[in-house]
C-alpha cells in the first residue's frame, strides 16, 4: 500500500461499490485513495448473512473483495477518516482535506482482544445493531478490515487497563486528529445509504417494544457471529415461533418523507423468511405487504420458493402495533384483499425498513456544488447514457449514492463509474 | 515509562454517565453470576429471582455470553427458553 499525497482517483466510501470501483481502477494501474468513515471497510454488505436470490453467504462474497482491496499495491486506504473541502481547480486537478480521526490504537494491534476482556465499560454494540453490549475498546467485528481495535473515547473510563495489558504495546492515547492535504484527478462518490429510522413511525412501537426489531437486527441474528445464542426475542430471550414482517416501513410513504420504493425490502424479507424457516423449523412466518416487487432475475422464483416453504404473504397495510403483557405483539392491519380491518398476534415483529440517501457527500465540496436529485441522492445528469456522471465533470457516482439498488446493481454501477473515471483520466471526457 | 493514558487524562475527564454505566453493568453482572452459581436458569427465572426488569437481564446476559462468562444450555420443557449456566461449571 502506498501513502503519498498524489493520487489518480479519490474513492469516497469503502462499501461494496467503493471497493469495486477502486479495484477496477487500481487493476489498470491507477493510484487510488479510498476513504472510509467507519472503522472497517466492507460497508453494510459485510454484516449480511446471505444474499438474495441465490442465498450465497454474504461474507464469503464480500471478504475476498475486502482483502483484495486492502492488499492492493495501488490502493491506499484510510478508515475512520473523512474527506472535506474538495476543490476542483482544472480538469484532472482536484484537491481536498483528508481528516484522519484518532483510533488510539496503532497498526501494531494484532486483534488479540485481551484489552476487550479487561475493559470495564459496556455500551451498546453498533455492529450488532444495539442488541448486545461491547467494550469501550473493541475490535469492530470479527471480519473487520483492518482487524485493529479502536477506543470509543467518549465512553472510555480512562482506567488505562488496555494500555497495561496490550502485549503489542499498540495503545496510544496521545494520538490526535491528522489532516492531510491530498491531490487527485478524479472522484468517485460511493458513500452508500442509510436505513430508515422506524422511531419516526411511533405507531409501530419500535424503541418502546423490544420485540419489534428492524430487518438489520434480524439479519444479525441470522449470521454465525450473531448477538445471541440463537434467533431469540430481544425482550426476554424467548425463541419466537410466530414472526411477522411489515414491509414498506419507511418506503413509499410520503407521511415520513420517503415516497420511493427501496427496491430491496421485499426480497431481503423473503430471504430472511426462508432463513428463519431453516433456523426455526417450527416457526410460522407472515409477511404483510402492499405489493411484492420481485423484478430482478430469479426474484419471482425466489418469492414462489418462499411461498412453497410455507411463508404466508398477506396483502395488508399494518396500521398499529400494540404490545401484550407477555411481550407478544398485536398487529392491527387492513386486509386489502378482503377490504376489512383485522388483528393478528405475533411474538416477534420485524420492520422491513427502507433505504435512505446518505447525504454526507453534499457537504464535501468547497468551490463546486454537487447536485442532488429530488430524493437527495446524487443527481445523475445523464442517467440513460452515462449513469455515473454527475453535474461536476470528473466526479462520478457509484452504487446506492445515486438511488436504492441491490448488491449486483451496485457492483454494476461501480463498474460504470470506474469506466467513466478511467475515460476521464485518459482525457476522453471533457 | 510514562503511559499515554496520562496524556489523555490531562485532556479530558470521565463523564458521569460512563461512571454510572460501569456501576450499573457491574451490579447486574454480579446479580446474574451469583444467581447462576446455584443452578442453570432461564431468563424469566433470572429476572424473577433478581427482581430485575427482564429486558435488562436479557441484554446483560447476552453480553456476558458474548464475553465468555456464561454459556447456553438446553431448552426448557416448552421449547421456549434456553437455560444459561456459568461457563466451565458442569
Amino acid at each position: 500500500m502506498t501513502k503519498s499525497n498524489e493520487y489518480d482517483a479519490l474513492v469516497i466510501g469503502g462499501g461494496i461499490a467503493g471497493e469495486e470501483a477502486a479495484l477496477n481502477l487500481a487493476n489498470i494501474g491507477y493510484k487510488i485513495l479510498l476513504v472510509e468513515k467507519d472503522l472497517s471497510i466492507g460497508g453494510k454488505m459485510i454484516h449480511l448473512s446471505k444474499v438474495f436470490p441465490t442465498l450465497d453467504c454474504g461474507a464469503c462474497i464480500t471478504t475476498p473483495k475486502v482483502s483484495e482491496t486492502a492488499r492492493h499495491p495501488n490502493i491506499s486506504i484510510f478508515t475512520n477518516s473523512v474527506i472535506e473541502d474538495i476543490e476542483k481547480h482544472y480538469e484532472n486537478d482536484f484537491s481536498a482535506k483528508l481528516v484522519e480521526k484518532p483510533r488510539y490504537v496503532t497498526e501494531d494491534c494484532t486483534g488479540c482482544q485481551i484489552c476487550e476482556e479487561k475493559c470495564p465499560v459496556v455500551v451498546e454494540d453498533q455492529y450488532q445493531w444495539d442488541l448486545v453490549g461491547r467494550k469501550a475498546i473493541y475490535v469492530p467485528f470479527s471480519i473487520a478490515n483492518p482487524r485493529i481495535a479502536a477506543i470509543d473515547i467518549e465512553n472510555c473510563s480512562l482506567c488505562g487497563l488496555c494500555e497495561k495489558v496490550c502485549p503489542a504495546f499498540a495503545i496510544d492515547f496521545s494520538q490526535e486528529e491528522k489532516i492531510h492535504e491530498v491531490n487527485f484527478k478524479t472522484v468517485i462518490i460511493a458513500t452508500g445509504f442509510e436505513l430508515f429510522d422506524p422511531t419516526l413511525i411511533p405507531r409501530y412501537g419500535y424503541g418502546r417494544f423490544k420485540n419489534v426489531v428492524t430487518a438489520m437486527q434480524m439479519e444479525r441474528q441470522l449470521v454465525p457471529t450473531r448477538p445471541f445464542n440463537n434467533v431469540l426475542r430481544p425482550k426476554d430471550g424467548k425463541m419466537p415461533d410466530n414472526i411477522a414482517y411489515v414491509l414498506c416501513t419507511g418506503s413509499r410513504d410520503e407521511t415520513v418523507g420517503t415516497p420511493i420504493c427501496s427496491q430491496v425490502c421485499c426480497m431481503y424479507s423473503t430471504k430472511q423468511a426462508q432463513l428463519l424457516m431453516g433456523a426455526l423449523p417450527m416457526a410460522d412466518v407472515t409477511i404483510y405487504y402492499l405489493h411484492i416487487r420481485a423484478f430482478g432475475k430469479g426474484f419471482c422464483e425466489f418469492y414462489q420458493q418462499a411461498q412453497g416453504m410455507g411463508v404466508e404473504f398477506i396483502k395488508g397495510k399494518v396500521g398499529l402495533i400494540k404490545e401484550k403483557e407477555n411481550g407478544n405483539l398485536l398487529l392491527r392491519y387492513e386486509d386489502i384483499q378482503e377490504g376489512i380491518v383485522k388483528e393478528a398476534e405475533h411474538d416477534l415483529v420485524v420492520l422491513s425498513v427502507g433505504i435512505l440517501p446518505n447525504t454526507d457527500f453534499s457537504t464535501m465540496f468547497k468551490n463546486v456544488k454537487i447536485e442532488q436529485d429530488d430524493f437527495e441522492y446524487v443527481n445523475q445528469v445523464d442517467e440513460l447514457s452515462s449513469p455515473a456522471k454527475t453535474n461536476i465533470n470528473g466526479v462520478f457516482v457509484a452504487g446506492t449514492s445515486s438511488g436504492p439498488m441491490d448488491i449486483p446493481d451496485s457492483i454494476l454501477s461501480a463498474g460504470a463509474a470506474s469506466a467513466e473515471a478511467a475515460g476521464y483520466l485518459k482525457g476522453g471526457k471533457k | 515509562m510514562k503511559k499515554t493514558i496520562d496524556v489523555m487524562k490531562e485532556k479530558r475527564k470521565v463523564s458521569e454517565s460512563v461512571r454510572n454505566s460501569i456501576k450499573s453493568f457491574n451490579k447486574i453482572k454480579k446479580l446474574i453470576l451469583k444467581s447462576l452459581e446455584s443452578e442453570e436458569k432461564t431468563i424469566p427465572e433470572l429476572a424473577k429471582e433478581t427482581n430485575t426488569d427482564i429486558e435488562t437481564i436479557t441484554y446483560h446476559l447476552m453480553t456476558l455470553l458474548k464475553y465468555g462468562f456464561i454459556e447456553a444450555g438446553d431448552m426448557d420443557d416448552d421449547d421456549e427458553y434456553y437455560y444459561y449456566k456459568l461457563k466451565n461449571k458442569k
